[in-house]
C-alpha cells in the first residue's frame, strides 16, 4: 500500500496521544514521546511496530506524542493515522 | 465547556486582538486561519495558522494550566495537516519556549526577545544534513540572494565573491514572494552564472530567510523587525554555515532599503562572533544609479523596456522579453 499523504490523529490534551505521519522515501523512522516514557515506552513502541507492520508501512516519519493515554486510546489513534496516511 | 471554532466575524477578531493585546502580542500580518475558545461566548483562547507558521497564541490567565493551550494547538496542527503541510513554524518568547516544547515543538534558534521553533518533520536536522553532502570539505564563502531578477548588479557581485574564494555557495531564497517565481529566479542564476566553475547554486530553503526565520521580510514593517533579523543570522551563524563549511559570507552594499540595509548592519555585528567573516561589496552603477532589481522592477512596470537593456544580462533580458511578450498576448 502507498502511503502517500501527510495525517495526524488524536490531540496533546491530557490523557490523549496525538499520532502524526509524514511521507517520505526514506526508512520508517518512528518518534516515541510520551509524559511516562519510562513505564511506557516500550510498550508504546511494541504496538507502534504491531500495527504498522500489519499494514506494510515502512517510508515515512512516524511520530507519537503521549500524553499518557490508554493503550486503547493509542491503538485506535495509530490505526486512524494510518487510515488517513494511506490510499485503502 | 470550551468551544473550539474558526473565527469569522469582525467582532470576534476585535476581541482577539485585545486578548492578544493583554499577553503582550500584537496581531500577526498576513491572511490565514485563526482560532478561537469560547467559554460560553467569551473568547479565552485564540492561535492562528498563517501558511506553515503558527502565531498569536494567547490564553486567558483564567484559562492558563487548564490545557486550553493544548487543546488550541493540536487543532491548528490538524488543520496544518488536513491542508497538506506536514512542518510547521511557532514564534514565541524565549520564556514561552518551554510551555510549546511541552507540546512537541523543537526549538530551533534563540536571541534576545524571540525564540524559533518547528513542529513536524522534514526538521532542521535533516536539512542540515543534507548541506553538509554538499560541503565541498573546502573553506568556503557564502551569499544569499533573491534576485528579483537577476541583474548586472548580482553578476558582479557574485563574480567578485567567487574570484577571492576557494568555492562560493549561492543561496536564492526560496520563499515564492516575490514578482519573479522561484523556480525562474534560481534558473536565472544558475545559467547566468553557469561559466563560474567555483559555484554552487542551491535553494535556500525554508531556515535561510523564509516566512518562518524572516517573516517582516516579506511583509515589510513592523516593530519585530530587528529581533527576526538577529534570528535569521543567528541560525546561518550557527547552523547553516557549519554544515556548508562557509566561513565568509558575502553582501551587496544596500543604499535604498532600510530594512536591508537593517539586516546587514545586524550580520556585521552578530555573525564574526559566530565565526563567519562578513564582506560588504559596495555595487556597481549604471548613469550614476546604482544597478538594482527594485530599479529593474520598475522600469518594467513603466513599460521602459529599452532602459532594462543595459541593467541585466542575456538571461535575465531573454527571460524577460520572453515573459513581456507572453502578457501582451
Amino acid at each position: 500500500m502507498e502511503f502517500s499523504s501527510a495525517a495526524v490523529a488524536g490531540t496533546l490534551e491530557s490523557s490523549d496521544v496525538m499520532v502524526s505521519f509524514s511521507p517520505s522515501d526514506e526508512v520508517l523512522e518512528v518518534e516515541v514521546e510520551s509524559i511516562v516514557m519510562k513505564q511506557r515506552g516500550r510498550r508504546i513502541r511494541e504496538v507502534v511496530d504491531e500495527l504498522v507492520s500489519q499494514v506494510g508501512l515502512d517510508k515515512g516519519v512516524l511520530r507519537v506524542q503521549d500524553k499518557g493515554a490508554l493503550e486503547c486510546t493509542l491503538r485506535a489513534r495509530i490505526n486512524t493515522v494510518l487510515d488517513r496516511a494511506g490510499a485503502r | 465547556m470550551v468551544e473550539i471554532r474558526e473565527l469569522c466575524f469582525e467582532s470576534e477578531m476585535k476581541e482577539r486582538a485585545s486578548l492578544l493585546a493583554s499577553r503582550g502580542l500584537s496581531v500577526p500580518d498576513g491572511n490565514g486561519r485563526v482560532l478561537g475558545a469560547f467559554d460560553s461566548d467569551r473568547l479565552v483562547g485564540t492561535a492562528s495558522l498563517i501558511r506553515s507558521v503558527v502565531q498569536g497564541v494567547a490564553v486567558d490567565d483564567s484559562f492558563e494550566g487548564e490545557g486550553l493551550a493544548a487543546s488550541l494547538i493540536s487543532r491548528v496542527i490538524s488543520l496544518a495537516v488536513s491542508e497538506g503541510v506536514g512542518h510547521l513554524f511557532l514564534f514565541t518568547k524565549p520564556s514561552e519556549a518551554l510551555s510549546f516544547s511541552r507540546l512537541g515543538f523543537r526549538e530551533i534558534v534563540s536571541v534576545q526577545g524571540a525564540s524559533l521553533l518547528e513542529w513536524g518533520s522534514p526538521g532542521l536536522d535533516k536539512y542540515l544534513v543534507g548541506l553538509s553532502e554538499m560541503a565541498t570539505g573546502r573553506d568556503s564563502s557564502a551569499v544569499v540572494v533573491n534576485c528579483n531578477p537577476f541583474t548586472l548588479g548580482h553578476r558582479w557581485l557574485l563574480e567578485r565573491a567567487s574570484s577571492s574564494s576557494s568555492h562560493l555557495f549561492v543561496l536564492v531564497v526560496e520563499e515564492d514572494r516575490s514578482i519573479f517565481p522561484f523556480e525562474d529566479r534560481l534558473h536565472l542564476v544558475s545559467s547566468g552564472l553557469s561559466d563560474l566553475d567555483n559555484v554552487t547554486v542551491i535553494p535556500s530553503g525554508p531556515y535561510v530567510i523564509s516566512s518562518a526565520t524572516f517573516p517582516t521580510y516579506f511583509t515589510k514593517g513592523g516593530e519585530a523587525e530587528s529581533v527576526h533579523a538577529a534570528l535569521d543570522i543567528r541560525l546561518f551563524g550557527t547552523k547553516i554555515a557549519p554544515a556548508l563549511g562557509v566561513s565568509r559570507r558575502f553582501v551587496g552594499s544596500e543604499p535604498n532599503c532600510r530594512l536591508t540595509a537593517l539586516y546587514n548592519e545586524t550580520m556585521k555585528t552578530d555573525l564574526p562572533p559566530l565565526g563567519v567573516a562578513v564582506e560588504e561589496l559596495s555595487r556597481i552603477e549604471s548613469g550614476g544609479v546604482p544597478i538594482s532589481a527594485s530599479r529593474v522592477r520598475a522600469l518594467l512596470e513603466s513599460g521602459e523596456m529599452d532602459s532594462i537593456r543595459p541593467l541585466v544580462p542575456d538571461v535575465t533580458w531573454n527571460y524577460l522579453l520572453n515573459r513581456y511578450k507572453e502578457n501582451e498576448e
